[in-house]
């Protein structure tokens, strides 16, 4: 075992935040997109899900390509927020918004499943009593969510550690700055003499996930119990 | 039944011939960088030689040396850098006695027109791309130029690092960066992007393109044929078309 | 309460139509399944919206299709008790009940929690999850729930069908006194002729998604008696029964029955099929069967290929049913004195 250098410390640090502020991010949307497909009738509901879905069969490479041309300084959403003074590309909120982005099906995927094993009549029940939708929103489909929520959130969470295809496009490869754990290991790999380093790091890439998947299933654990 | 045994027989047949094929093929292992160039020499070899067939592999130099390493079929490796190189033939996956130099390249800085003229003018500049400099030997002569320059302090923040020379080009290309570190061949390929300046030939070692012949490689007649043509003259044409330095 | 509903609604196959004024506190909707109740309980609520139609509970407009009104379910105070309990899993007993009453405006709040919880017996359970509560109980926090919703109607949605014999007729009286307790009217949705009759006044009779018929739950029941291969269900209120000579005896009404079976308890309801009593025209010297009452011909009904006997027995009623025949040799007439003879094993004691 090589010990890891300053970089590599930064890359699994940035490759935590990462994860942690992408699966945030999109908690909120990917559940309210769930909701809209589980609960809610309207037209055009099959060509969401095949947006939503899209970037689960597209390579990621091409998803990165995509962002570039999207948030690019000449980008049609880049170039207004250039103007703002917002710079995505290059930066560590341009790898958020890419494993965001790569990781969103799987969410959405997790909490439908886990959204479509409510009894509707629970739902009834709420409206009844006089719970208007948000309400029931809130105080039914949420908390009955649970499951659903941690299934897709460390789905999403161990899908962001590992991706290399879209953020090595839109964020590059810079050491300290959006250099995650993935880009960190391809650059090594690509070089005669630091074999080992990569080695290190394929290490801690492994114990994290392996970390995340056990307390995904003690919390799936859990959940399922209290029932 | 009869139908399915036919399918067999044919998909067999085809095994064979794809086989019996294999034994007559150039298995080429090449920098990414060399495509175009060694793309025309191997076509035109192929028409004055009827009957041989080239299987080519373009790849960045570190994979294609793991990839001979494994044990994947190759005639003739040409790489990017002489580390890679030394490491094949450290691991004796070439014969030695055939390590040559295939061409040299050298270093530019391609942008938008106007954006730069010379390594002193970079530290105007808002971001400039070069490759990763741990896996990319361009990105490190760069790093390499910055220094003797004295604008490596400079630069540091303004860096944006890709995973390889063909993305810096892409990043330049499309506006991204004011302007990226590519070989002269890269950049003429470009559309949008012109070179604006070499880099000084005195602040970083030359570009090589180091080439061998496989263990394989030394026993495979075409192999060697073609080997020998990639030393000579017609190679050299060739190669100073697409912007490569032969001498 | 006055509901008047005119409502279309299809999907697939099945079509609803219907159109019909009820008033009463009390009401049943009875059919099949597929008969389209619960269609009509969902369009009710406002969880389905009909083709076209129009709904006026209590001279207020919830749903009309020329008007555009359409009142969504939390606006119209129907409170609903399904056939699921559907209590919140994640919500404790008592945060289940309160769950309506939290979102019910002040100006209607007039049920009491600790008053209720007390006439549905769940003071003991309110801290529980409802996760690990028996089926009763479960359907008891149910009937809490939507009561303390404070609606001006409750739909009951085949509550009793999940639950098994004995635990029905625990809740049965329940669903009655919460109802009357708090004056709160309902509509009890069923396919039970006989839990029609115990919770309803008039009923509603649906069929292939239309309403057919609108009687009281006894004209029902004895309109159906032809058909039904139990014949009609006599429903006899019982007091306190004493052993003797290894039967008990149970008052009713004015006169005594004898039973196989024992109640041990002070009030008791007593099924009787209106098959299992013999008619007799003049007093029989000696009979098998140990009940022998000498009754009156109130009145004569048929249905299908049956006369149903309406007897009064000391003022208690009873319903025999015959075959034409029968009618003709015994003279059966309004006002003819009759004997009516029952076994003592005839009789079925409802759990309760």
């Amino acid at each position: 075992m090589t010990p890891l250098s300053s970089t590599d410390y930064d890359a699994i640090r940035l490759s935590l935040q990462v994860s942690v502020a992408a699966t945030l991010l999109s908690l909120p949307l990917g559940f309210a997109v769930a909701y809209l497909i589980t609960f809610v009738r309207f037209r055009g509901k099959i060509v969401l899900e095949v947006l939503v879905n899209l970037p689960l069969t597209l390579p990621p490479v091409v998803v990165g390509y995509f962002l570039l041309l999207l948030l690019g300084k000449h980008g049609w959403l880049g170039s207004l927020l250039n103007e703002a003074g917002f710079r995505i590309i290059f930066t560590l909120k341009a790898a958020v918004i890419a494993s965001a982005v790569v990781g969103f099906p799987l969410l959405v995927r997790s909490l439908r499943i886990g959204m479509e094993t409510i009894d509707p009549q629970l739902i009834n029940a709420s409206r009844t009593l006089g719970a208007r939708w948000y309400d029931t929103l809130l105080t039914v489909i949420l908390p009955l969510s649970g499951p659903g929520l941690i299934a897709g959130s460390s789905l999403m969470f161990a899908r962001s550690l590992g991706e290399f295809g879209a953020t090595i496009i839109v964020a590059g490869n810079i050491p300290g700055v959006t250099q995650t754990i993935p880009l960190a290991i391809y650059e090594y790999a690509s070089s005669p003499t630091s074999e080992k380093m990569a080695l290190s790091l394929c290490l801690v890439s492994v114990v994290i996930s392996v970390i995340v998947l056990f307390v995904h299933e003690l919390m799936a654990r859990k959940t399922a119990r209290r029932d | 039944m009869k139908c399915l045994s036919k399918i067999i027989i044919h998909l067999f047949c085809l095994v064979a011939l794809a086989t019996s094929a294999l034994a007559d093929n150039i298995n080429l292992s090449v920098a990414a960088s060399l495509k175009e160039v060694i793309n025309e020499l191997s076509d035109s070899f192929a028409k004055k030689n009827s009957g041989v067939k080239f299987l080519k592999n373009y790849g960045a130099s570190g994979a294609l040396a793991k990839q001979i390493e494994s044990g994947a079929p190759s005639d003739i490796f040409i790489t990017a850098n002489l580390e890679w190189m030394d490491y094949a033939k450290n691991k004796k996956l070439v014969d030695t006695s055939s390590v040559g130099t295939f061409t040299y390249n050298t270093l530019v800085f391609a942008g938008a027109p106007g954006k730069a003229a010379s390594m002193q003018d970079l530290v105007k500049l808002d971001t400039i791309a070069i490759g990763s400099p741990k896996s990319v030997p361009a990105g490190e002569y760069a790093m390499e130029a910055f220094k003797k320059a004295g604008i490596d302090k400079q630069l540091e923040k303004k860096l944006v690092y890709a995973k390889d020379v063909r993305e810096c080009l892409m990043y330049a290309e499309r506006g991204e960066v004011d302007g990226a570190f590519v070989y002269k061949t890269d950049a003429l390929l470009a559309k949008q992007a012109k070179i604006l300046f070499t880099v000084p030939k005195e602040l970083y070692p030359r570009v090589t393109y180091p080439m061998a012949l496989t263990v394989a490689g030394a026993k495979n007649r075409d192999a060697a044929a073609f080997f020998t043509y990639l030393h000579g003259d017609e190679a050299k044409t060739l190669l100073s078309k697409f912007g490569f330095a032969v001498r | 309460m006055q509901l008047s509903l005119t409502a279309e609604k299809r999907f697939g196959e099945f079509n609803l139509s219907t159109d019909f004024t009820v008033s009463g506190d009390r009401i049943g909707v009875f059919g099949i399944s597929g008969s389209g109740k619960s269609t009509l309980v969902s369009i009710l609520a406002g969880l389905l919206e009909p083709d076209s139609g129009e709904i006026v509970l209590d001279g207020e407009c919830l749903f009309s299709s020329k008007m555009r009104i359409n009142l969504p379910p939390e606006q119209r105070r129907i409170a609903m008790v399904f056939q699921q309990h559907c209590l919140f899993p994640h919500l404790n007993v008592k945060n289940n009940l309160l769950y309506g009453y939290k979102r019910c405006p002040a100006k209607f709040r007039t049920i009491d929690f600790d008053a209720l919880a007390a006439v549905l017996k769940l003071e003991g359970l309110l801290e529980r999850g409802v996760t690990n509560l028996s089926g009763g109980e479960k359907q008891r926090v149910a009937l809490g729930r939507a009561i303390l919703a404070n609606p001006r109607l409750l739909l009951m949605d085949e509550p009793l069908s999940a639950l098994d014999d004995s635990l029905r007729f625990q809740i049965i009286p329940y669903l009655k006194s919460v109802s009357e307790h708090f004056g709160i009217p309902y509509l009890f949705i069923s396919h039970s002729l006989l839990e029609m009759r115990l919770m309803t006044d008039s009923v509603l009779v649906f069929e292939k998604g239309c309403m057919v018929e609108q009687a009281t739950s006894e004209q029902l029941a004895r309109s159906r008696m032809g058909q039904s291969q139990v014949g009609y269900i006599n429903l006899l209120k019982l007091g306190r029964p004493s052993q003797l000579n290894g039967l008990f005896a149970y008052p009713w009404g004015a006169s005594r029955l004898l039973l196989s079976v024992d109640a041990e308890r002070d009030e008791s309801m007593a099924e009787l099929s209106s098959k299992d009593i013999i008619l007799f025209k003049q007093h029989p010297e000696a009979i098998s069967a140990r009940n022998l009452l000498q009754c009156t011909v109130r009145s004569l009904f048929r249905s299908g290929r049956k006369i149903g006997v309406e007897l009064d027995c000391a003022g208690t009623t009873l319903i025999a049913e015959v075959v034409q025949d029968a009618v003709d040799e015994l003279g059966i007439t309004t006002g003819s004195t009759i004997f009516a003879a029952i076994k003592a094993s005839a009789f079925r004691i409802l759990p309760g």
